[in-house]
This record gives structure tokens, C-alpha cells and sequence, in this order.
């Protein structure tokens, strides 16, 4: 879209409202408001906010920020079509005062690792799997961890009122621009998932943001909660986005004999795995992360890869191609940051001819302590603080988020950390208030 | 008359002697397979030491005390016109000849012969034969580094060493870091153009060596015939399978490499280090099997051959059939075991009706789609596929040599 379509669609719409929207290093969306009057100017890249009060932005001589709107993502909010106050969004990339790329943002740094890996990615896709859980309302309109639905995988029923939702949720995104692969229920009562079609790696990642952002918006129409926190309740299965990665088809024809996949695929997923307990910090970034990369429903705890397991983190998918899954990474992440990190760590592995052994069959989670060894698989880490620790002692990682992002996630995760640690969670006080 | 004796007085004796010193040398034997070698023919501990008196082997000594250095005894005596010393050593019972071990007018070191008790003493020509072939091997090894370094690997794949120690000792001595296992990958070049062949044999050489490159230690490269066999470290499982899915993958990065023939070989199974020689034989027989059943650009790991490795030796030991059926059926046998199912049954019986389904289906009162499903987790457990002529014949050798074994 040219400025001048988006200049005429906003009219012929009657958009109202514009919002700016961006992300912080957290992956929290913000947006600034703007007024229809103000939106050729923003197109312009003209609008300013304080970056100062920003998580992760906190450089105070760059306190001014710029939004450059990245015009192919303009898009009407449908539920909002009708209402007399019709809003539309733009997503943007943040820039210095003096228009320079902001090394902080987090939408620049994806551009940046995907510029990085264009002699190897050259014409990657990536797509999504999304998990998520829609909960009840309290009467008061807050968020319980109750659900009146008791579905399991794929199942229909059209008096559930999640049902109705992710099916909104689905036309929504689609209303949005987005290519919605499908739709259906997930494994958890009140889980559902959201797939999308492979895009451009850069759109991929707007469309996480854009499919929480959704999601919510709709969830709450029909007195739901959407929430995209890994691991809400123990007892049901935690909320992963799988994300899949294709590579451009090799130009080469392949020798006789030689495997099914293309070497270019083996070394991506050696890349993945080699890279794996450094990415975690970035791909499950909260303390939450952690309980949900546990031996059960089907997550992956090992730097693993295979065909058909369900817990392996990195899958091949039939029919077998260049197709790639990656399994670890959950909803909570900054999707900029994590497809950033899954990249680098893939151009790594494809430039460094890295090769991952050969798949595993079966579960990962019977492997023994000697086959783990004979096979150099690692185990992912078990928790923020140790997943920080990763991250602190790779290279290509680090150097995927830049300096200032490492930074400033880094201390971001860490103060995260020491207040879960230091906080008095309801399980000691129900283990330990009586016995001792 | 004692083998030295009959060295020493028959003409033909002392060619068969020239001959198996000759014949040890060119197979890469090194110093400690010639000093076998002259300990058996003279009946006597043979011990050879350095130009500088390190001691480089000895062989044959059993009980008998050996000095560790002849140095001494050498220096305090006189040497005879032919350059053979006579040594003593008073009240040590040790009495010996030694001859010095010459490179042209440089002297590379010392061969000492101590008969045993009722040995002939060996006559001096076949002490200086001796001495001129051992000549050959410290040459080599005094050679420089390089030819050090390929001394050992040809001593270590002609099963010169018994010990895992004495293997990683010497190749310590020598720079060399012994992995503690390797995977063995042959590689051939056909139909290059006599003119060109130096030319195009270097690059297959790169070529193979940078997709083989690996993380785990240096890749040695070995020129055998036509070709070369690229000994890949190897010290976990993991490594074995990254060498394996390289090596698969050299020929197409031939075709990208505009290389312009056909690359065919194979790959052996992962060996310790001290059967390094087992590894290297598999991948060469590997090739062979790739290139006559085969064809086409490929290489091939052992693994994935079957039965036809087996069937080039020209056939196999009881224990070896036993161990490549047991090999062939392991991975549905344990999948059958931990899964409480019938893989195993159900492939036997597959074969046995003549690979009908709806037979097999009836023989084992199952629904025909349980077949092809069960057909499908047998493809994929084992590894084999039950479409490919080659694949079938494996699978029915081992169900055979299985039912010929089972009690």
C-alpha cells in the first residue's frame, strides 16, 4: 500500500482513529492514538513519543522517539467497523530523533537478523501454531482460571461460547489481512489454537502480536478472557507457539542415494539445536515459561530432533521437505526477539555446516542419561535464571539481539526473576505452614 | 636346524627371509612388526633403539632380561669389519650382536639380537638385510612430522598395536591427539580422464574433506588406490551419524561443485580407535557394494547395506550371520518389548504368505489396514523399506538366519 491508498481506504472508511502500534522489549504491544487528521503526517513518519517511559527503551538523551509506520501493515480493526468510532492500525519500527534505526526496537532487530542471514535465508518463511486459553469472566469483569468448556483436541461444541470466539477470532484475523491456516480446540478444556499460513518472517511476527491483540479484543465481546500465559493452570497442558520455518527449495538437484532432506534443512536444525538453551531465554521468557517445559503434554525438555515426535523441539513434518517446526518457544515471547534469535541460530548452523545427529523415534522423555550422553543432547534449561545463564555464554545469540536489546532484556528478566524468587507462593504457605 | 641356521645357509631361506621383511615394510608394518618378524626368524629378543638411543621397540623377550639401552655395551666394544658389534655384559646374561641401522652415510640408529639359549647366532648378511629394511621405516618416521604422523596411521590400520595404550602413547609421541573412536569414509572418483585424473583427484579431495569437516578432531586422509579413505573422528554415537549423513551428502556437493563424474563410496561403522583397520575395511567394502548393485553418483554406509557386505567376504561365520540378524531385528525387537506388539511376528509372516496382505491379515486375525499399518511401523522402526528389492532381501536374510538361530 502507498500512503496515498492508505490515505483514501482510511477515508472511504471513515477511520476515525489511528493507532501507532509498537512493542517494548517485554513484547508488550503499546500504540499511540492519533486522530485521522493526524495520519499523513504519520504516514510521513512525523509523530514523536516519549521513549523514556518505555521497559527497555530507557536511554534518556534518546528519550524522543520516532514511529516510522510500516505502510503494508495498515489495517481496519473490524470490530470497531460500525461503531461510529472506526479505528485502524499501523505497526512501526521506532527511530532516533535524527531518523537513524533505534537499536532498541524490537521489530528493527528482526529486520536486522533477517538482513544478517540473507546469503543463507534467502526467501525463508515462517509461519505459526498459537495456543491460548479463554477463561470466564468474574462478574466484575475480571479473569478467572475457570472454564464452563470441557473439549479436548479438535472437538465441537457450539453452545461453548469459546467456540464462538476462536471461530471470531479466525474470521477476525483473516478480516485483518492475515492467512489463517485453521482454527480448533486444544487439548486443555478452554484451549484453543490459531494457525497461520507462512509469510514473509517479518509479517510472521507481526502476526503474533496482531493474533494476541485480536484475540483479546474478541474474547472480551463474549465476556471471555483470552490469555496467551504459558502455563495457567498445572493440571492441563501449557500454551506453546510452534513456530515453522521453510526454507527456500535447494536449486541443486540432489545426488543419488543421498537423504531425503536437503543438507540445508539438516544444518538449520543443527543450528536450532546447537543454539537451543541460549534461545530459550528469548523464545520462554517468563518465570511461568518454565512449567510449562516440563516432561508432559507433549513439550519439549531436550535439544532434540525427529520426524514424528510430539515432544521432540525440533519436528520435520511429512512430507518431509523444507519444512521445519520448532516446538519450544510459547506465546509470551516478543516474537520479534524470538524469530530473530530462531534465525540467527539457523543461518549459524546452515553457514557452519552444523549437523544434528540422526532423528530420534519415540519420546524424548524415555531417553536414559547414557543415550542423552552417546547423543549430545542437552537438556533445556529449567528456569529463567538459568535460561539467562545460556544466553549470557552464546555468541551468536547475544549477537542476534544487538547490545542494547541483550541489555536491556537481560536486567528486564533478571529483576523478573529476583522478585518470583523472592516472592512467598501459595504452594510453600499450603507445604510448609503447618509442618513446620 | 634352526630358522637363523637355515637363514644362514640356504640361499633360498635368506630370499624367503628378504621377502617377508620386504613384504611387512610395504604393508606399513613400521619397526615393531619387523622386530616380530626377526624375533620369530632368529629364535632371539630383538631390541632397536634410535639414532639419539631411544628405545623404538623390542620384540621376543618374554622372561629374558633385555638391557633397556645397548648404548653402553655398543660403546665399550669394537666393531668388526662388516659393521657388527659383538655385546657383553658382564654378569647379565644378555650376550648379543648388534648392527648399526644406516640411512646412506647417516646413522639412524641400532639393531640388537639376543638368541635365546639354544639359537644359532644370525649370520651377518641377514642381520645387515635386517638392518637396511628397518633402515627404511626410521627413515620414514625421521622423515618430518608429516611422514611420522602417516607412519602411524598405516602402522595403526596394519594392526601393528595389541594395546589401546601403546597405540595412544605412540601417537602421542608422534603430535597425533587419538580420538577415541572413528568412522571410516572411502571415496572413488570413476571415469576421469587420464589427463586430468591428478587434477580432479585433488578436488574431490577438498571437496569431501570440507563437507566431512567436523568439530571433533583432525580428519585423517589416506590415498588408497584410485581413491582415498577419510579416517573421521568419532567419539560419540552423535558424531558416527554426523560423519554418516556427510559422507552421504559429498556427491551432490560434487554435482554443486561442478566436480563432472560420478563420486562413488561408502562408510564404515564407528571402531574404536585400535580397530581402526575394521572401520576402513567396511567403508571399502562399502564402496564396492555401492558401485556394483547400486550405482549412480552415492555413498553408502554399511549399515544400510544388509546382508551384501557379508555376501562379498564370500561368506560369513555362524557368529557373524547370528550377529547381523540379531543387528537387523534389534530396533523391532525392542519396539515389540516395550510396546507389548507383534512387529517381529508380523513381518515373518508377511513373507512367509508371499507378501499378501489379506493372508497375513487371516493368519493373524487382525483387520488388513492393522497390516499395513504394522508394515509401515516395520518400515520405519527397521530402517528398511519393504517396497525395495534390496531392503527385503536383508530383512528376509535376517528373519532367516533369526529362525535358523531361535531355540
Amino acid at each position: 500500500m502507498t500512503k496515498r491508498d492508505i490515505l483514501r481506504v482510511a477515508k472511504e472508511r471513515e477511520v476515525r482513529l489511528i493507532r501507532l502500534s509498537f512493542v517494548d522489549i517485554l513484547g508488550i504491544s503499546k500504540n499511540v492514538t492519533i486522530p485521522f487528521s493526524e495520519l499523513e503526517r504519520a504516514l510521513e513518519g512525523k509523530v514523536t513519543f516519549d521513549g523514556g517511559s518505555i521497559d527497555g527503551f530507557v536511554r534518556g538523551e534518546e528519550a524522543d522517539m520516532m514511529l516510522l509506520p510500516d505502510l503494508a501493515t495498515f489495517s481496519v480493526y473490524p470490530w470497531t467497523i460500525g461503531s461510529g468510532a472506526v479505528e485502524a492500525r499501523l505497526i512501526c519500527d521506532i527511530a532516533t530523533p535524527d531518523g537513524e534505526a533505534f537499536e532498541g526496537c524490537p521489530r528493527t532487530t528482526l529486520r536486522r537478523a533477517i538482513e544478517d542471514a540473507r546469503d543463507v535465508l534467502a526467501g525463508a518463511r515462517a509461519g505459526l501454531e498459537v495456543e491460548f486459553y479463554l477463561f470466564e469472566l468474574t462478574a466484575d469483569g475480571l479473569p478467572t482460571t475457570t472454564t464452563s468448556d470441557v473439549g479436548s483436541y479438535f472437538d465441537i461444541d457450539e453452545s461453548d461460547r469459546g467456540e464462538a470466539a476462536r471461530i471470531e477470532i479466525a474470521t477476525t484475523l483473516e478480516a485483518m489481512g492475515l492467512s489463517v491456516a485453521s482454527a480448533h480446540h486444544e487439548h486443555g478444556a478452554g484451549q484453543h489454537e490459531i494457525d497461520l499460513n507462512d509469510a514473509a518472517i517479518l509479517n510472521t511476527a507481526d502476526g503474533l502480536i496482531t493474533t494476541r491483540t485480536v484475540a483479546k479484543h474478541v474474547a472480551a465481546r463474549h465476556r471471555l478472557h483470552a490469555t496467551f500465559m504459558p502455563k495457567p493452570l498445572e493440571t492441563l497442558a501449557g500454551s506453546g507457539v510452534h513456530v515453522y520455518f521453510t526454507l527456500a527449495p535447494a536449486t541443486d538437484a540432489p545426488a543419488d542415494g543421498a537423504g531425503e532432506l536437503a543438507e540445508e534443512t539438516l544444518f538449520a536444525i543443527g543450528g536450532l539445536l546447537e543454539h537451543a538453551p541460549a534461545f530459550t531465554a528469548v523464545c520462554n521468557p517468563t518465570v511461568n515459561s518454565y512449567k510449562r517445559l516440563v516432561a508432559a503434554w507433549d513439550a519439549p525438555i531436550y535439544t532434540v530432533w525427529s520426524y514424528r515426535s510430539a515432544n521432540s523441539l525440533v519436528r520435520v513434518p511429512s512430507p518431509a521437505g523444507q519444512r521445519i517446526e520448532v516446538r519450544s518457544a510459547d506465546p509470551s515471547c516478543n516474537p520479534y526477539l524470538a524469530l530473530a534469535v530462531l534465525v540467527a541460530s539457523i543461518a549459524h548452523g546452515m553457514r557452519s555446516h552444523i549437523l544434528p545427529g540422526d532423528p530420534l523415534m519415540g519420546s524424548t522423555y524415555e531417553l536414559n542419561d547414557r543415550e542423552r550422553e552417546t547423543r549430545r543432547i542437552r537438556m533445556l534449561p529449567k528456569s529463567l535464571r538459568q535460561a539467562l545463564g545460556e544466553l549470557d555464554k552464546d555468541p551468536i545469540v547475544r549477537g542476534a539481539l544487538g547490545d542494547h536489546v541483550y541489555h536491556a532484556f537481560r536486567d528486564a528478566k533478571l529483576a523478573e526473576y529476583e522478585r518470583y524468587r523472592r516472592a512467598v507462593h501459595p504452594w510453600e504457605r499450603e507445604a510448609y505452614l503447618r509442618v513446620y | 636346524m634352526t630358522p637363523a641356521a637355515k637363514i644362514a645357509s640356504s640361499g633360498e631361506a635368506l630370499i624367503q627371509f628378504a621377502e617377508g621383511l620386504a613384504r611387512i615394510a610395504s604393508s606399513g608394518g613400521g619397526a615393531k612388526a619387523l622386530a616380530t618378524h626377526l624375533a620369530s626368524a632368529f629364535d632371539a629378543a630383538v631390541l632397536i633403539e634410535d639414532g639419539d638411543w631411544r628405545h623404538v621397540t623390542l620384540a621376543g623377550a618374554g622372561s629374558r632380561p633385555v638391557p633397556p639401552s645397548c648404548r653402553e655395551s655398543i660403546a665399550n666394544a669394537a666393531p668388526d669389519t662388516d659393521g657388527v658389534v659383538r655385546l657383553s655384559s658382564p654378569g647379565e646374561a644378555c650376550d648379543g650382536i648388534a648392527v648399526r641401522i644406516r640411512g646412506g652415510e647417516a646413522s639412524l640408529g641400532w639393531l640388537s639380537v639376543f638368541p635365546n639359549a639354544d639359537a644359532t647366532e644370525p649370520a651377518n648378511g641377514a642381520l645387515r638385510l635386517a638392518a637396511a629394511t628397518i633402515a627404511v621405516e626410521l627413515s620414514r618416521d625421521a622423515g618430518g612430522g608429516k611422514s611420522r604422523r602417516k607412519s602411524f596411521w598405516d602402522r595403526l590400520l596394519s594392526r601393528t598395536y595389541d594395546d589401546p595404550i601403546e597405540a595412544k602413547d605412540d601417537a602421542s609421541s608422534r603430535g597425533i591427539a587419538l580420538a577415541t573412536g572413528y568412522v571410516a569414509v572411502a571415496i572413488e572418483a570413476e571415469g576421469l580422464d587420464e589427463s586430468s585424473a591428478a587434477t580432479k583427484l585433488a578436488d574431490l579431495r577438498r571437496i569431501a574433506l570440507e563437507t566431512l569437516r567436523s568439530g571433533s578432531g583432525e580428519i585423517v586422509v589416506l590415498e588408497r588406490g584410485g581413491g582415498f579413505v577419510f579416517l573421521c573422528p568419532a567419539p560419540l554415537e552423535i558424531d558416527a551419524q554426523n560423519v554418516r549423513t556427510a559422507a552421504t551428502l559429498i556427491p551432490r556437493a560434487a554435482t554443486k561443485a561442478h566436480f563432472g563424474a560420478k563420486v562413488v563410496g561408502g562408510v564404515g561403522r564407528a571402531a574404536e580407535a585400535i580397530s581402526a583397520y575394521r572401520t576402513v575395511d567396511e567403508a571399502r567394502e562399502s564402496m564396492f557394494v555401492t558401485r556394483r548393485l547400486f550405482g549412480g553418483s552415492r555413498v553408502m554406509p554399511y549399515d544400510d547395506l544388509g546382508i551384501y557386505p557379508l555376501l562379498l567376504r564370500g561368506g560369513a561365520s555362524a557368529e557373524e550371520l547370528r550377529a547381523f540378524g540379531k543387528r537387523i531385528l534389534a530396533p523391532l525387537r525392542a519396539y515389540d518389548e516395550k510396546h507389548q506388539t507383534e512387529l517381529v511376528r508380523t513381518l515373518g509372516l508377511y513373507f512367509q504368505v508371499g507378501q499378501n496382505v489379506k493372508t497375513a491379515a487371516a493368519e493373524l486375525s487382525v483387520h488388513r489396514h492393522t497390516v499395513f499399518y504394522r508394515l509401515r511401523q516395520i518400515a520405519e522402526i527397521s530402517g528398511h523399506d519393504l517396497d525395495s528389492a534390496h531392503d527385503q532381501l536383508t530383512l528376509r536374510t535376517a528373519m532367516a538366519i533369526d529362525a535358523l538361530n531361535s531355540h
